[in-house]
């Protein structure tokens, strides 16, 4: 229990981290730290997206499997890993 | 006379003899014998017989009397009937010709209609649901340390990764096309309004950007209380826009001089008048469009009404309530009930001894206790706190939430609050529109009569810095709804004005030529739907809308920042 806050919050407080989320194969949020209606958008959005992105991928190769996912926009990053039974979101503003 | 003897015997034997010819004819018509031969006898006899032939007949007739069976002279006798035809009258004969008619033959023809299958749908758009508020699920917390255990490590080396990136510098997408050039999309008016001399005051956009809104009035002195003026509104979206034509006119008794239309609801109107009344009109009912007014009692502002701005009820963010604010010096919340009426919810009034002393202002002559409002903008952050501008100059911020009572005799049904929390250094002159800006909390634009633009931010009371724009009077100045840093401003020499504080803090990006004669313009817009759309309004009665180009419509990367740059290095 400990060790699931503590790593959120490590990934937090990284440099130029907007938010992060936890969401479960469903698609539904289990962790965040943004307000509620960001979160749901966030979580059903992506949810699809990442499921796209890995048919896609196993599409091209069989063989192949979806590992990260990086949506660089003009204002920030959303960075997805995906994994059997969770995904994890961080937003990420990359200033230089 | 006296008959002779011999003289009734004639007659007597006359009478006898046709007794006797009656009782023959009888007998004979019973024996079955033809009557026609005694009759010929007898005419035989009878013929002769003029008046000389009375003795004929007599003898005649005593002559031939046969048959046993006679009746007596003085018996009833049935005769047959004897006939005589005519002689004189002609028998009109009956012409006849025969003609038929017939009806030509009727064609005919069948054919069959058959009504298509027709199905009906309904369209409702319906006020967004407020996101309702996810539980958390349950979840196995040792699993999701192990998933935890096993991503955290990339994702902190993309995230380093990412901060050290320089892979994307300096590269920009391009998802529309590109526009070059400010131009002039349509240009309207509306004759009636400007055959009377009538300027545009006030323009507003509806919520789904396609109605552009705008006020006829004057802003000059005049006797305006007698002048009828119009609301116009043109629907931009309809394929037969006229632009001398607009899609809906209301006909209002007093000058307009503010609109607002409503947030969510695409067809209503606030407007202010200069008796001091605000109205509220539904522009899709053309027969009665008006909803609510306030009337004229003892709550209605006594001066003309600067603003008029729409606010979501606290309770219920779906239903919406008018602030007005007038130069008599309160600031009126409205909500519209039952039939037709404006009523008074909350009030706020203005006063001299009330205004927090955070700068010198100069006093008052006594008398006047008031201080006129004549521009208001709430902030997107706080939806309680707006800034006032006022006639003396000076901005206010002030809170919905404040609850000392105001120390004026203004009548009125609902307890007046002052409202001001602090002051602002003035302006050279009355302040005509405020302007806060969406994408910076404490961050508001000001402009009034001596030409200047002053950037507030509302931690401090001096501005943070001051712009000339003009040799003349500032009339609207608006923050854009996209760029943070872009605001456009209206001048009382006939141009508007388009800053972009990322390039060029000292001169306007783009200055737009609105009218030729160098008549002021009054008011300016926004579109926040269509966001290349810059809809202004003059005095000669013309709405321009203006398409901006593409510079003007997209975000940069990291404008929001520079923003807080500036407002961080300006005001230190």
């Amino acid at each position: 229990q400990a060790e699931v806050e503590e790593t959120l919050k490590r990934i937090q407080s990284h440099k130029g981290v907007i938010g992060t989320m936890v969401v479960n194969a469903e698609g539904i949020p289990i962790r965040t730290t943004l307000d509620n209606s960001t979160t749901v958008q966030y979580a059903g959005l992506l949810h699809h997206l990442t499921m796209k992105a890995k048919s896609t991928v196993r599409d091209i190769d069989p063989q192949n499997d979806l590992t990260f996912l990086r949506i660089r926009s003009k204002k920030h990053e959303i960075m997805v890993a995906p994994d059997k039974e969770y995904l994890l979101i961080v937003i990420q503003n990359p200033c230089e | 006379m006296f008959l002779s003897l011999a003289e009734k015997n004639h007659y007597f034997s006359f009478f006898q003899a046709l007794q006797g010819w009656r009782s023959r004819l009888s007998a004979t018509a019973r024996e079955g014998g033809t009557v026609s031969t005694a009759t010929r006898a007898q005419s035989g006899l009878l013929e002769p017989a003029g008046s000389a032939g009375v003795a004929v007949l007599a003898t005649g007739g005593v002559a031939s009397s046969p048959g046993p069976g006679r009746p007596g002279p003085l018996q009833d006798e049935t005769l047959g009937v004897a006939s005589v035809p005519s002689q004189w009258r002609a028998v009109q004969g009956i012409r006849e010709e025969t003609k038929s008619c017939q009806t030509a033959s009727i064609a005919t023809a069948n054919a069959s209609a058959q009504a298509r299958n027709h199905v009906d749908a309904q369209v409702q758009t319906e006020a967004p649901v407020p996101v309702s508020v996810q539980p958390l699920s349950q979840y196995d917390v040792p699993r999701l340390a192990a998933f935890l255990r096993r991503v955290e490590a990339m994702v902190i080396r993309e995230l380093n990764k990412n901060w050290q990136s320089h892979a994307f510098d300096g590269f920009e997408v391009n998802w529309t096309e590109q526009q070059q050039m400010v131009s002039c999309l349509y240009t309207l008016g509306y004759p009636p309004a400007q055959a009377q001399g009538l300027h545009v005051t006030g323009i507003s956009w509806n919520s789904t950007g396609s109605v552009v809104a705008c006020a006829y009035g004057r802003l000059d002195h005049g006797d305006w209380s007698t002048l009828k003026s119009f609301v116009c509104a043109w629907n931009l979206d309809r394929r037969g826009l006229s632009p001398r034509q607009p899609s809906a006119v209301v006909e209002v008794p007093s000058a307009v001089l503010c609109l607002a239309f409503h947030p969510t609801q695409p067809s209503h109107v606030a407007g202010g008048l200069y008796s001091g009344e605000v109205l509220v009109w539904d522009l899709s009912r053309p027969e009665d469009p008006l909803l609510w007014r306030t009337g004229l009692t003892d709550d209605t502002h006594t001066d003309p009404v600067s603003q008029v701005v729409w606010l979501p009820e606290p309770g219920h963010s779906h239903r919406f309530q008018v602030l007005s604010v007038a130069t008599d010096g309160k600031v009126l919340l409205w909500r519209g009930v039952g039939a037709g009426q404006l009523q008074l919810t909350e009030g706020f009034a203005l006063v001299t001894q009330q205004l927090p002393r955070s700068t010198k202002l100069k006093k008052h002559p006594r008398g006047e206790t008031e201080v006129g409002a004549t521009a208001v903008a709430f902030s997107s952050f706080d939806p309680r706190l707006f800034i006032l501008g006022t006639e003396g100059g000076f901005p206010l911020k002030c809170s919905l939430a404040a609850g000392e009572a105001a120390l004026t005799r203004m009548p009125s049904s609902v307890p007046l609050r002052a409202p001001a929390q602090l002051t602002f250094s003035p302006h050279g002159g009355p302040i005509y529109a405020v302007s806060c800006s969406p994408f910076h909390r404490n961050l508001f634009l000001s402009a009034g009569t001596d030409g200047h633009v002053h950037l507030y931010s509302m931690l401090q009371a001096p501005p943070l810095t001051s712009l000339q724009l003009s040799l003349k009077y500032l009339f609207a100045v608006r923050w854009s709804p996209v760029r943070p840093l872009v605001f456009a401003a209206a001048s009382g020499e006939g141009d508007v004005q388009l800053f972009d504080l990322q390039k060029s803090s000292q001169k306007p990006t783009v200055l737009i030529k609105q009218t030729q004669d160098e008549s002021p313009v009054y008011c300016l817009e926004f579109n926040s739907q269509q966001t290349q759309l810059l809809a202004a309004g003059d005095a000669q009665g013309t709405v321009k809308v203006w398409q901006l180009s593409t510079e003007f419509t997209e975000q940069g990367p990291w404008e929001a920042e520079d923003l807080d740059r500036l407002a961080a290095e300006v005001a230190t």
